[in-house]
């Protein structure tokens, strides 16, 4: 059996190039896609400890929290069609709508 | 033995896909990798017992939500788009605060969360128990989550719709 700490390593290295990406890129989509990294990183996380502690809450958990990255997905997607045909580009530096 | 010979092969795997998404310029190269890297995360899974959450793990994200991606990338044609590059003082910042951010992590794992054996007795994780649950124990905050889809799903064709009308 491989001990949960290494899941939960490669779980915290997966997070924090999630984080980098959303730090660094400028392109939107490229940041959603990290930030579905992230989650992505949490939900193994929550799998390493429901096994650690033979427990099912956490894998129902990771599927809420799929659920729940979907309709993020379907309605962050549909922001950056519409930022499209507003500034004819995803760069959020130029997502300034709300800026007064 | 095997098994973490898999492990360390599909964590890499993971890790540099994931790596690959953060620094590759073109978004499309950025979709299939996360792809990659979701498929390994779905091996993770199986060898953390949970066969029906790897198989969900396919079917919904390297699945579905990819495919939205993929889909909304190329209808918006943003492969051929240059993407401007990044101020180098947000970049030093980004790269070295997730670096410390994963150091800081790792320090605090190893140091307390290292546990040194599990619990005997084998994990059962089918779909039949989660299924279980999820209409017993968890069924009010599943008829939120679909009454969250529903609202996903006008809130996105709202969004969409009218601008592509104007």
């Amino acid at each position: 059996m491989i001990p949960t700490h290494y899941f939960l390593i490669l779980s915290a290295v997966l997070f924090s190039i999630g984080v980098c990406g959303v730090l660094t890129r400028k392109n939107g989509i490229t940041i959603f896609m990290s930030i579905e990294l992230m989650v992505n990183a949490v939900n193994l996380t929550f799998l390493a400890y429901a096994r650690q502690f033979h427990q099912l809450h956490g894998l129902i958990f990771v599927f809420f929290v799929m659920a729940i990255a979907a309709a993020e997905a379907a309605v962050g997607l549909a922001i950056f069609i519409s930022l499209f045909h507003h500034k004819e580009t995803i760069d959020v530096d130029e997502a300034n709508l709300m800026h007064w | 033995m095997f098994e973490f010979a898999i492990f360390f092969f599909f964590a890499a795997i993971a890790v540099i896909f994931a790596l690959v998404v953060v620094l590759h310029r073109n978004p499309v190269v950025g979709a299939l990798s996360l792809v990659a890297s979701f498929f390994s995360l779905a091996v993770m899974y199986v060898l953390l017992e949970a066969p029906f959450l790897a198989a969900l793990q396919v079917i919904v994200y390297a699945g579905a939500i990819m495919v939205l991606f993929l889909f909304v990338i190329m209808l918006l044609n943003l492969q051929h788009q240059e993407e401007a590059p990044t101020r180098p003082v947000q970049q030093f910042l980004g790269y070295s605060s997730s670096a410390a951010f994963v150091l800081g992590l790792v320090y605090y794992i190893v140091k307390y969360a290292a546990f040194t054996s599990l619990p005997s007795g084998p994990f059962k994780t089918d779909a039949m128990l989660i299924g279980a649950d999820l209409f017993q124990a968890y069924v009010f905050p599943f008829e939120m989550v679909s009454i969250l889809l529903l609202a996903a799903i006008v809130g996105a064709l709202l969004l969409s719709a009218r601008s592509v009308a104007r």
